[in-house]
Formats: structure tokens, C-alpha cells, sequence
């Protein structure tokens, strides 16, 4: 993750700010910085969103293709999901330095969406074995500041909420081979359901209490964070701790209470 | 008509024939196992000759795990370094040959003390030969028994243990399950506990849980688990260290072996 040095001086303000409940913002521990929202920015793609939560930044562009269904589901569409460390976000992501970063976000998205009630994949599906949409999820990191896992899940769901896929029929002929047409209208599309897509918030752990939505700064003096995905409902669908640092068993049960 | 001899006579591409199996009578296996019921694990510490330090953990019911750890090598970076590869062979699990696991450096990170080995560099490189369920547990508790084993200094064993949540609403918990019941399960989590520090040193979850007070039920289940599983691991280092001393003290220079 890009990091920042900081001295020890500094740290130690950081930490006994937060044993007292104030961060260096002057927010509370669990006060998120203001995310601002912006969807349909690209117009080549199918949905595309940009969120920008204090200095990060993260463009997510949707392109829907049609391929062959996976062999496994044939009756299911699918996502793909790339991410783009580039090397505006921060120096240490020139050349292949972001890549460790970039398979991690991949991996997690990937567990998130894996799950069969986070998005409808059947309704991506036109002909069972033959065709299906599959929708390719680009994230790109314009700049890193601190709590990109949390960006990045709200840009994807803003991005997927915004995807217009194409109608399509499919005609049959009188030998069975089947032939797709494309609708005239460009506006004649179907949206996706988003409700069920989770969100994900990053609690970090640093000294003795957690913070959400933590800056660069306080990252760095965090040992170790729990990732947790909620839905709307509640339900969690994805939990994953990230950094060097171990977790106190009890810092953990009181961190999912807290989501 | 002249035969291209470096074509293989065959299609281009090949998929396992379990794909095509009718999903029949898969559905009831092992319906009366108790939750918390572990199964029989085998550890054996020191069996490679070329690594300083190895480990083979095998469950009962066949996941089988080898580890190795070369190190420290010199490095050119200031930090000392743990550089952890998870492998599967590629007829681990069943059905098609899978994508490579996860990467789960981060739950072994807190237990090494990676401070006393500045500009050095760690290599661990694990080996599912066979998946029978919990793999990346197994995988886990080998590697931090092959990192004990190579002599590197360390702040206590990390124990992992393996859940998943049976389908269904109200599904129940299962310990270490098999790879039947991992297939059919709504949830999975790994656990990776410290258990002498009584740290979390590794969490990885995903699927459809539930609400959170069932995942910190999970959590708890798992973390008892990891604390039954130590002392076989402990027993496993201390034969190998003797083994290693009643080795050493053969060849018949000194009067006696120490037995």
C-alpha cells in the first residue's frame, strides 16, 4: 500500500489523539471523510462512476461484451475485474510497483462478487451455453489517499448501477442456428439491481482503539485492518485482514460490532 | 499426404468430464458430524534434506501440505523480508485444474520476528499436493511449523483452522469440513490464530454468512479449534529436534548417542 514516513513524534500524536477519540482531521473514530459521487463521466463505456473520498480518487468504467458463458454456469454472464495502479496515484506505483497492490484489490473484488445474491448473473445470460454478457469491471487509481478498499467498493456499485446493457433478441432460424440482433434504439437498454451489492469498510487498528476511513497517516501507524463487506441488510459477505500486524480476538468481535 | 507431426491429434482445448455429470446424488454426505469435531491431523517437521527448513501437515480425509523454507538469504532492500508462495499441484483438487490459491503472507508476517534479520530475505514456498478441504489452513500451520523448524526466530506458531457454513437459512458451523461440504457451503472463513499470545495473526472470509453475530460465533468456533490443534504441533517440532539431535550425535566420535 502507498505509504507515507512519518516520524515518531507524529505518530505518537496520532495515536493519543485517537485513545481520546479525536483524529487529526478533527473527526470522531468512526466519522468518514465527505465522498463525493459522480457516475456516467466516461461516455464510451456502458456505466462508469468516479468517487472521491478526501484525497482518494478512483474512476471505474463498465464495458459490456457478449462471450460464451463459463462452463461451469452455463446459464450465468459474469464479471471481470482489472485494477490500475497508475503512477499519478502515487510514485512508489511506477512500472510494476503497484501490481502486489492491484492483485490484492482484484482478489477481494472477485470474493465479493463471487457470491451468488450479490448481483443477478442469470439476467446477463441470452442463450444458456452461447451467450451471455460479461461485464468488464476496469478500476483505475488516479490518487491514493488512504482507505482505498472503501473507495473502491462504492465506485464499483456506483459504476454497475449505472451500466446500461443493450437489449438484444435472438432469432432462430429454420435450421436452429441463431442469430442476435441488436435493438435500434439506443436508449432501449436494461439496468442492473444493485441493492444487494455490499460495500466495504475498512476498520483499522491503531493502539488500542479502531478508526474508519483511515488517512495515509494513520495508516501507517496502524499494525493491522479488518475488511468487512455489509449489504444493506447487514449481512456480511466478505471479511479479511490486511497488514502485518495480529489482532487481538476480542478487537475483532468488537470491530464487527461497530459496522 | 505429409503428416504434422507436432500437432497433437486431439482437441485444442480440454475440460474434465465432471462437468458434464448430471447433479444427482451428490446433496447428503456426512449428515451426523458434529460441529466442533476435528479431524485427525498428522504433522512431521525436518523431512527435506535441501531446505533448512520443512514441514508436511496431512488432515485426515486427505488434504496434504508440504513447506519449505530456504533462508535468510542476503537481500539488497534495509527490512528483512518474508517472501511466501502458496502452490497448488495441479491435480489437487477435483474436477478441472484450478487457478493458483491465495496469497496469505500477511497471516505468517506477525508471527516472525523479522527484525533480527535485517537485509535478509525469507523464501517459504508451500505445496498443496492434495485438496480434502481447509487447504489454506493446513497450509498455514505448515508453514509456520517449517519456519520453526529452519531455526528462525519466531513469537509462537500460527495455528490455522478452517470453517464453512452449511447452505441454507440458520446453517450451522462446521470445523475443518471436507471437500464435499466446502463445495455445497454458503460461507467460508479461515482462521490463523497465535495461540500462546492468543493473537490473530490471519482472517479470510467470504460468501453468504449472515449477520455478523454469526460470523463472531464462527470466529470463536475457529479460534477454539486453532488452540486444540497446538500441542500436536508442538509435540511434531520437539520429535524433530530429537530426531535432528540423535542424527547429529551418530556418527561415533563420542562414546554414546543421546537418546
Amino acid at each position: 500500500m502507498a505509504s507515507v514516513v512519518l516520524s515518531e513524534a507524529e505518530k505518537v500524536y496520532i495515536v493519543h489523539g485517537i485513545q481520546e477519540d479525536l483524529r487529526v482531521d478533527g473527526r470522531g473514530c468512526e466519522d468518514y471523510r465527505c465522498i463525493e459521487v459522480e457516475t456516467d463521466v466516461v461516455s464510451n463505456t456502458s456505466g462508469s462512476a468516479r468517487v472521491k473520498l478526501g484525497h482518494t480518487d478512483i474512476l471505474v468504467g463498465v464495458k459490456a461484451e457478449m462471450g460464451t458463458p463459463k462452463l461451469e454456469n452455463p446459464n450465468e454472464g459474469y464479471l471481470e475485474f482489472f485494477v490500475d495502479c497508475s503512477a499519478n496515484a502515487t510514485p512508489e506505483f511506477e512500472g510494476r510497483g503497484g501490481e502486489e497492490l492491484a492483485t490484492e484489490i482484484v482478489n477481494t473484488l472477485y470474493r465479493i462478487f463471487s457470491n451468488e445474491s450479490t448481483i443477478d448473473v442469470k439476467s446477463l445470460c441470452i442463450n444458456p451455453r452461447e451467450h451471455c454478457w460479461v461485464l468488464y469491471v476496469d478500476v483505475l487509481l488516479l490518487e491514493c489517499g488512504g482507505n482505498l478498499f472503501d473507495a473502491i467498493s462504492i465506485a464499483v456499485k456506483a459504476a454497475l448501477f449505472n451500466t446500461r446493457i443493450p437489449k438484444v433478441r435472438v432469432l432462430e432460424d429454420e435450421e436452429g442456428s441463431k442469430e442476435i440482433e441488436l435493438s435500434d434504439d439506443p436508449f432501449d437498454c436494461i439496468r442492473l439491481n444493485v441493492d444487494n451489492v455490499p460495500c466495504i469498510i475498512t476498520l483499522s487498528k491503531i493502539g488500542c482503539r479502531h478508526v474508519v476511513d483511515a488517512t495515509l497517516q494513520e495508516e501507517a501507524c496502524s499494525l493491522a485492518s479488518l475488511l468487512l463487506s455489509v449489504t444493506s441488510r447487514g449481512t456480511l459477505t466478505c471479511m479479511k485482514k490486511l497488514g502485518n500486524g495480529s489482532l487481538d480476538p476480542e478487537s475483532i468481535f468488537e470491530m464487527m460490532e461497530v459496522r | 499426404m505429409a503428416l504434422d507431426h507436432r500437432r497433437v491429434p486431439g482437441p485444442e482445448e480440454s475440460q474434465a468430464p465432471l462437468l458434464y455429470a448430471v447433479p444427482g446424488e451428490a446433496g447428503t454426505e456426512v449428515p451426523g458430524r458434529e460441529a466442533a469435531s476435528l479431524r485427525p491431523l498428522l504433522a512431521r517437521a525436518g523431512l527435506l534434506s535441501q531446505a533448512e527448513g520443512s514441514a508436511y501437515v496431512e488432515l485426515g480425509g486427505g488434504t496434504k501440505v508440504l513447506c519449505a523454507v530456504r533462508g535468510p538469504r542476503e537481500a539488497a532492500e534495509g527490512r528483512g523480508r518474508l517472501l511466501c508462495e502458496f502452490r497448488r499441484a495441479p491435480f489437487s483438487a477435483r474436477g478441472a485444474r484450478p487457478r493458483p490459491g491465495p496469497a496469505a503472507a500477511e497471516a505468517l508476517a506477525p508471527a516472525v520476528r523479522l527484525a533480527r534479520y535485517p537485509r535478509a530475505r525469507l523464501e517459504l514456498t508451500a505445496l498443496v499436493l492434495q485438496d480434502g478441504g481447509s487447504a489454506l489452513a493446513a497450509a498455514l500451520s505448515a508453514a509456520a511449523l517449517a519456519l520453526a523448524d529452519a531455526g528462525v526466530e519466531m513469537f509462537d506458531l500460527v495455528v490455522g483452522c478452517g470453517l464453512c457454513r452449511a447452505p441454507g437459512p440458520g446453517g450451522a458451523w462446521l470445523l475443518q469440513p471436507s471437500e464435499a461440504e466446502e463445495r455445497a457451503a454458503a460461507a467460508r472463513l479461515t482462521v490463523a490464530l497465535m495461540p500462546g499470545l492468543n493473537q490473530v495473526a490471519g482472517l479470510l472470509g467470504s460468501g453468504q454468512g449472515g449477520p455478523p453475530e454469526s460470523w463472531a460465533q464462527a470466529v470463536r468456533l475457529g479460534l477454539e479449534g486453532c488452540q486444540r490443534l497446538y500441542p500436536v504441533l508442538r509435540r511434531s517440532l520437539l520429535r524433530a529436534a530429537e530426531r535432528r539431535a540423535a542424527e547429529a550425535a551418530q556418527p561415533p566420535l563420542a562414546s554414546k548417542s543421546v537418546t
